[in-house]
C-alpha cells in the first residue's frame, strides 16, 4: 500500500473537487481496502464521503423509497417497512459478507464495488481489467465467471444489491460534475458489458448519493447459492419481482447475478410470464428464455443448472400462499 | 506408575489453563513480542514461477529511508521453482519502510519455462521443474499374492479414479518470529511445534553452539505440521537482526502462507477393488501420484515420503498391487500435515470401498464390519452405529425422496500413537506451598498446559490452578517437538514421575508420611531455605513402552444435497475415537472438534488453485481459499472410547482422517452417484448428477491415461512404505 492525502468532504461538490486529484471515495471501505493493500490501485487521496449530509437514511417519499449512499447493508437487512415493501433487497443484503462487513459495508460501495475475478485482484497477474492484454479466465480457472459477455473480460457482476435494485427498476442518483443524473441499473453496469476495462459506468469522479426504489405492489425475492453457508460470495443469485393474482403472475422482473458483467436481465422471459400462471414448467421456460445464448467455458457450465433452479423457486416462492 | 484409584482430575473436565489469558487478550503470542528498538523485517519473493537468478543487488533498497539491514538468502546464482520463493529480506524501522524498500531491490533474473499442474507435468513436452530430471520421479511399489487370479474370481469389482486436492495449513496465526542477539547469544520468539528443533536449526542455520541459542514459545495459533522445523523466513529474521545490530519481527502475511510454508500433496488414485458375493474383500490395486510440490521422489520431505501414502490403508486383502509416484510442479513445497498421508489414503480407499458396496447392494457399514481387522474399529462402528441410529436412517443410494436427498456415510482411521521417550520435567516446590511445573515442550493449542497441570494437580492433592505450567522455553528440561500426536503421551509420564520425586523427596525434608492436600502448606514450610527441585523423565506406566500403539478410529457422517443446485451440507458428524487413558477430557474433545472441523473443510471447501498460464496461487486468501465457517459446522457428537489400560495415547491427528471420506461416502449415499473429487463443491456434485457436461479434471482424457502409464512404467526405489492397519 502507497501513501495517500485523507480529506472528509462535506458535501457533494467539495467531495467530487478533490477525487478529481487521482482520488477514490472512500465509504465502508471494504472494496477499496482490498485493492489498495494488493496495490492494485495506488490513490494519492482518499476522499471520505461518510460525513455527506443526508447520505446515511432511508426514507419513504411519496411514492419512492429513498436509500441514501451511506446507508450500511446491516441497516438495509434489518429495516422492517423496507423488508415488508420490498423483501428482495434485504434478503440480497444479508447474503453480503459477514456481520462485520454488513456493519460497514454501504449501499453505494456495493454497487459501485470493483471485479472479484482472481485474476483482476492477484497483485502479479495483469488482466484485461488492468489494461493488459489478457484475459486469463479463458482457457484457465473460470468456475466463478461469466456465462455471458459482451466484452472480452469475463468477471461477473456480484453486486448482491444490483440483483435486487435491478429487480425493483430502482434508479441511482449519481452526482456528475454539477448536473444530478438518474441511471437505471442496466446504465449503471452497461459500460461494463461493452469494455473489459470498465467494472461499471461510472466515472472516477462520479459519485452515488442515493437509491431510489418506487415503492410498489409487486412481491419480489432474492436467492442465491454459494459454496458455503454463509460469508460467500454468491456462484449464482437471483431476484424476482412480479404483481402476484392468485398463482397468475404480471409486470415480472426476473434478474441474475453473477452470470455475466451486468445484473442479466431478459425483458422476453417477463414477457413470456405476463398474465401466466406460475408452475414448474412456465418457471423453467421462462428460465430456459433467460438463459437462452449462455456460453459456458469449460468449468462454469455448472452454473447453468444452478440459475434455472434458482429462477424457478424464486418464481414459485413468488406464487406461494404467503 | 500406579494411578490413584478415584482421581479427581484425571480424566475429568477441567477448563484450559490459559482460557482466561487467551479470551482476554493477555497471552502473548509471537506477533505480540515488542522489544526496544525492534525493527519489522519483510521477505521479497519471486514474482516468477521458474527463473534462473543471476546477482540480487541489493544497495538501493539498504539506503532507502528507515532500512537498518538486507540480505539475500544466498550469494551467487540460484533457480527459482516456484512463484513466492525467498529471495532476500529487509529490515527497517515501520513496516511502511520495509515494504517500500523491497521493490528496490533489484533482482537479475531470467525467467524460464514452468509447470503447475501434475497432468501437464507428467507430459513428455513438459517443462522441466528441476534441469535434467524427469518431474514424475522414482516410484514405490508393494506386491502381494496374484492379483490378476484374485480379481478374476471375485464375484464383484470396482474400478475408479479418485482424486484429492492440494489443502494448505492455514494456521489461523501466521508463520513469523522475532529474533534479539545479544553478542552471539541469539534469543528467538517463535510460533513453533518445537522449541529444541528449532534451537537447531537457528545454530544450524547461523553457524554458532545450540548451547548460545534460545527460543521461546509462550502461545500459537496452531501448526497443523507446517512449524516443526525453521523455515527459509526465520533464518532470514534472524540474519537481519545480526547485520542491522536491533531485535527483528518478520510475521509472514496470509499471502505468503498460500505459498511458501507447505501443504499436503495432492493425490490421483486409480483403485480397482473386488469382493466374493459376500463381500469378503479379494483383491485390491492402486495406481497413484501427486504433487508434493517441486521436488519429487521418495525422500523429499513431504513429511508422508512424498506424495505416496499409505496403501492399501486399513483394510487386508488376498492379493494386492500398489504402486505410486510423485510428479514435481512449480509449486511450493509439501510438508507434514496433521496425519500425513492418512487423509489421503482414507479418501480413495473409503470411497471405492462403498462403491463396492453400492455394486454389491450391501450396507456399507456391514462391509466394514466384515472386512476391518481391527477389533478395536469393529466396536467402534458398532457403538457409533447403535449412537447414530445408522440402521433406521439407511436406504439405498439415491433413494432419499425429493430434490433434497439425505444420506449417510462412515469410515475408518488407523494411526500409530508414538511418544518422545527423551522427555524430562522439571518441579519446583516453594516453601509458601508454590508449585511450579516447566517443561521444554510447547502449546500448539491442544491443551498441553493443562494437561501437565491435571496431573500435578492429581499428584499433590491440589486444585489445578495451584499449579504453575511454565512451557515453550529451550531453558526447561528437553521434549520433543509436538508431531505426530505424541505431545501428551511424552509429557505426561515424565511430569508424573517429577512429581513422584518431588514427593518422596518432600516426605523426606517435612517428615510426613503423606504431604499431599491438606498437608501440602505444612509439609512445604519444612522444606528449609532453598525451594525444592526435583527432575523427572518419561518412563513406561502412565504411557505403555513398548513401540508404537495401533490405534483407530471412525466416524458417521450425515448429509443434505441439493440435486438442483449441487449444495452439501453436512447435519452431523459423530466420532467415536480411540482414547486410551483420556487425561482432560474438556481438551481431548476439543481437538477432536477441531480435528472433524477441519476434515470438513478438507470434505467441501478446501483447495489451492494454481493458475496454469500465470504459475501463480490464485486464492492466496479466505475468500477464495474457503474454510468452513459456523454456519456450515455440523452438530458434531463425540464418543471417547475410554481404554485405560493402553495408557495415555495421541487423538491429534486420528481424528481428523475419516471425516471427509465419511462426508462424501454420506453424499454419494444421498445421490446414488459417487463425486469422485474432494473438495465436493457444487459445480462437482452437478456433474457427479449428470447435469453438467463433464467437464476436464485436471486435464484431457488422454493425457491422464498417459500420466497413469507413466506411473505404471517407473522405476521402483527399494525402500518402500509399509501398508497401514
Amino acid at each position: 500500500m502507497n501513501a495517500f492525502g485523507y480529506v472528509t468532504a462535506r458535501t457533494p461538490a467539495a467531495a467530487i473537487e478533490a477525487v478529481r486529484d487521482d482520488g477514490r471515495f472512500l465509504a465502508g471501505g471494504q472494496d477499496l481496502l482490498g485493492e489498495l493493500k494488493e496495490s492494485l490501485v495506488s490513490p494519492k487521496t482518499l476522499v471520505n464521503i461518510k460525513s455527506l449530509p443526508e447520505t446515511a437514511e432511508v426514507r419513504r417519499e411519496g411514492a419512492t423509497w429513498s436509500i441514501g449512499a451511506n446507508v450500511t447493508l446491516a441497516m438495509i437487512a434489518a429495516h422492517i417497512e423496507l423488508h415488508r415493501a420490498f423483501p428482495a433487497l434485504a434478503e440480497a443484503a444479508a447474503e453480503v459478507g459477514s456481520p462485520q462487513i454488513r456493519n460497514v459495508a454501504t449501499i453505494g460501495g456495493n454497487l459501485a464495488q470493483h471485479s472479484r475475478c482472481w485474476y483482476y485482484r492477484h497483485r502479479d497477474v495483469r488482466c484485461r481489467k488492468k489494461g493488459g492484454s489478457t484475459c486469463f479466465a479463458r482457457g484457465g480457472e473460470s468456475k466463478y465467471h461469466s456465462l455471458f459477455t459482451g466484452s472480452m473480460c469475463l468477471s461477473p457482476c456480484v453486486s448482491n444489491l444490483a440483483i435486487a435494485f435491478a429487480a425493483g427498476d430502482a434508479q441511482v442518483v449519481v452526482q456528475r460534475g454539477r448536473r444530478t443524473e438518474r441511471l437505471t441499473i442496466a446504465e449503471l453496469y452497461a459500460d461494463a458489458w461493452r469494455t473489459a476495462a470498465a467494472h461499471n459506468s461510472l466515472r472516477a469522479d462520479d459519485l452515488i448519493l442515493r437509491v431510489e426504489l418506487p415503492v410498489t405492489t409487486r412481491r419480489s425475492t432474492y436467492l442465491q447459492v454459494a459454496e458455503k453457508g454463509d460469508f460467500d460470495w454468491a456462484l449464482v443469485s437471483c431476484a424476482a419481482a412480479a404483481k402476484v393474482d392468485g398463482t397468475r403472475v404480471s409486470d415480472v422482473r426476473l434478474v441474475l447475478g453473477a452470470v455475466a458483467p451486468v445484473p442479466w436481465q431478459v425483458a422476453e422471459a417477463g414477457a413470456f410470464l405476463e398474465g401466466k400462471e406460475i408452475t414448474r414448467e412456465t418457471a423453467d421456460r421462462a428460465a430456459e428464455i433467460v438463459l437462452r445464448g449462455a456460453r459456458p467455458l469449460g468449468d462454469n457450465a455448472y452454473k447453468l443448472p444452478i440459475a434455472k433452479a434458482l429462477m424457478r423457486r424464486a418464481l414459485l416462492k413468488l406464487v406461494a400462499p404467503a | 506408575m500406579p494411578w490413584p484409584e478415584n482421581p479427581r482430575y484425571f480424566g475429568k473436565a477441567t477448563p484450559r489453563a490459559e482460557a482466561p489469558a487467551k479470551v482476554t487478550g493477555r497471552a502473548k503470542f509471537t506477533t505480540d513480542v515488542a522489544l526496544p528498538g525492534m525493527l519489522f523485517g519483510a521477505v521479497l519473493r519471486a514474482p516468477w514461477p521458474a527463473a534462473r537468478v543471476r546477482a540480487i543487488e541489493l544497495a538501493k533498497a539498504r539506503s532507502a529511508p528507515g532500512i537498518k539491514a538486507a540480505v539475500a538468502v544466498q550469494d551467487g546464482a540460484f533457480d527459482v521453482r516456484f512463484y513466492g520463493q525467498e529471495l532476500a529480506a529487509v529490515a527497517g524501522v515501520s513496516r511502511q519502510a520495509v515494504l517500500d524498500a523491497l521493490p528496490l531491490i533489484a533482482v537479475d533474473a531470467e525467467p524460464r519455462p514452468f509447470v503447475v499442474d501434475e497432468i501437464a507435468a507428467m507430459q513428455p513436452d513438459s517443462a522441466p521443474v528441476v534441469a535434467g530430471k524427469a518431474n514424475l520421479g522414482e516410484g514405490q511399489a508393494r506386491t502381494n499374492g496374484d492379483v490378476d487370479t484374485a480379481f478374476a474370481a471375485s464375484a464383484a469389482v470396482v474400478e475408479g479414479v479418485y482424486r484429492t486436492q492440494v489443502e494448505l495449513h492455514h494456521c489461523l496465526e501466521p508463520h513469523g518470529q522475532a529474533v534479539a542477539w545479544e553478542g552471539g547469544e541469539l534469543t528467538a520468539w517463535v510460533s513453533t511445534q518445537g522449541v529444541f528443533a528449532l534451537r537447531d536449526g537457528f545454530a544450524r542455520a547461523l553457524g554458532v553452539p545450540q548451547s548460545n541459542v534460545r527460543v521461546i514459545c509462550e502461545h500459537m495459533g496452531g501448526g497443523f505440521g507446517a512449524k516443526s522445523s525453521l523455515g527459509a523466513e526465520g533464518a532470514l529474521c534472524a540474519k537481519l537482526a545480526q547485520a542491522a545490530g536491533a531485535p527483528v519481527k518478520l510475521i509472514l502475511t496470509r499471502f505468503e502462507e498460500a505459498l511458501a510454508v507447505g501443504n499436503r500433496p495432492s493425490s490421483w488414485q486409480k483403485i480397482k477393488m473386488g469382493a466374493d458375493a459376500a463381500g469378503n474383500l479379494t483383491a485390491f490395486q492402486l495406481e497413484s501420484f501427486g504433487t508434493a510440490g517441486f521436488g519429487n521422489g521418495v525422500n523429499n520431505g513431504a513429511g508422508s515420503g512424498s506424495a505416496a501414502f499409505p496403501a492399501p490403508y486399513i483394510y487386508k486383502f488376498a492379493a494386492s498391487r500398489v504402486k505410486q509416484g510423485s510428479v514435481a510442479i512449480n509449486a511450493g513445497q509439501a510438508c507434514a500435515m496433521r496425519a500425513p498421508g492418512h487423509p489421503i489414503a482414507s479418501a480413495g480407499i473409503e470411497a471405492a470401498l462403498d462403491d463396492l458396496a453400492a455394486k454389491l447392494r450391501l450396507d456399507p457399514l456391514e462391509l466394514r464390519l466384515k472386512n476391518d481387522p481391527s477389533e478395536t474399529r469393529r466396536r467402534e462402528y458398532a457403538l457409533g452405529a447403535e449412537k447414530f441410529g445408522w440402521k433406521e436412517k439407511y436406504r439405498a443410494p439415491g433413494s432419499s425422496p425429493g430434490p433434497v436427498k439425505v444420506g449417510i456415510g462412515c469410515a475408518g482411521a488407523a494411526w500409530n500413537s508414538g511418544m518422545s521417550r527423551n522427555t524430562q520435567a522439571e518441579v519446583q516446590v516453594t516453601t509458601d506451598g508454590g508449585v511450579e511445573v516447566r517443561v521444554g515442550t510447547q502449546d500448539l493449542g491442544t491443551g498441553s498446559r493443562t494437561v501437565i497441570e491435571v496431573i500435578a494437580a492429581e499428584m499433590f492433592g491440589l486444585a489445578p490452578e495451584q499449579i504453575a505450567v511454565r512451557v515453550g522455553d529451550t531453558r526447561f528440561p528437553p521434549s520433543g517437538t509436538s508431531g505426530g500426536s505424541q505431545t501428551t503421551s511424552s509429557i505426561a509420564p515424565a511430569v508424573y514421575d517429577a512429581c513422584e520425586n518431588a514427593l518422596t523427596e518432600l516426605k523426606k525434608l517435612s517428615g510426613l508420611d503423606d504431604p499431599r492436600g491438606a498437608n501440602w502448606k505444612n509439609a512445604c514450610a519444612k522444606i528449609g531455605g532453598t525451594p525444592l527441585q526435583v527432575r523427572g523423565r518419561w518412563r513406561e506406566g502412565l504411557a505403555a513402552g513398548g513401540g508404537a500403539i495401533n490405534q483407530g478410529g471412525v466416524q458417521f457422517a450425515e448429509v443434505e444435497v441439493d440435486t438442483e443446485t449441487g449444495f452439501v451440507k453436512v447435519r452431523k458428524i459423530l466420532v467415536v475415537q480411540d482414547c486410551g487413558a483420556v487425561v482432560n477430557r474438556l481438551t481431548c474433545e476439543s481437538q477432536i472438534n477441531g480435528g472433524v472441523i477441519m476434515g470438513l473443510g478438507y470434505a467441501l471447501y478446501e483447495q489451492r488453485i494454481m493458475d496454469r498460464a500465470s504459475g501463480v496461487v490464485l486464492n492466496p486468501n479466505f475468500e477464495t481459499y474457503k474454510l468452513p465457517g459456523p454456519a456450515d459446522i455440523p452438530a458434531i457428537e463425540i464418543v471417547l472410547l475410554e481404554q485405560p489400560e493402553r495408557g495415555v495415547i495421541g487423538v491429534g491427528e486420528p481424528c481428523t482422517v475419516p471425516t471427509a471420506s465419511a462426508i462424501a461416502n454420506a453424499v454419494a449415499n444421498a445421490i446414488g452417484a459417487r463425486v469422485p473429487d474432494l473438495p465436493l463443491t457444487p459445480d462437482r456434485v452437478l456433474a457427479a448428477l449428470g447435469l453438467v457436461p463433464a467437464t476436464e479434471r485436471g486435464g484431457a482424457r488422454a493425457e491422464i491415461d498417459a500420466a497413469f502409464r507413466a506411473v505404471a512404467q517407473l522405476p521402483v526405489h527399494a525402500g518402500a512404505t509399509e501398508a497401514f492397519a
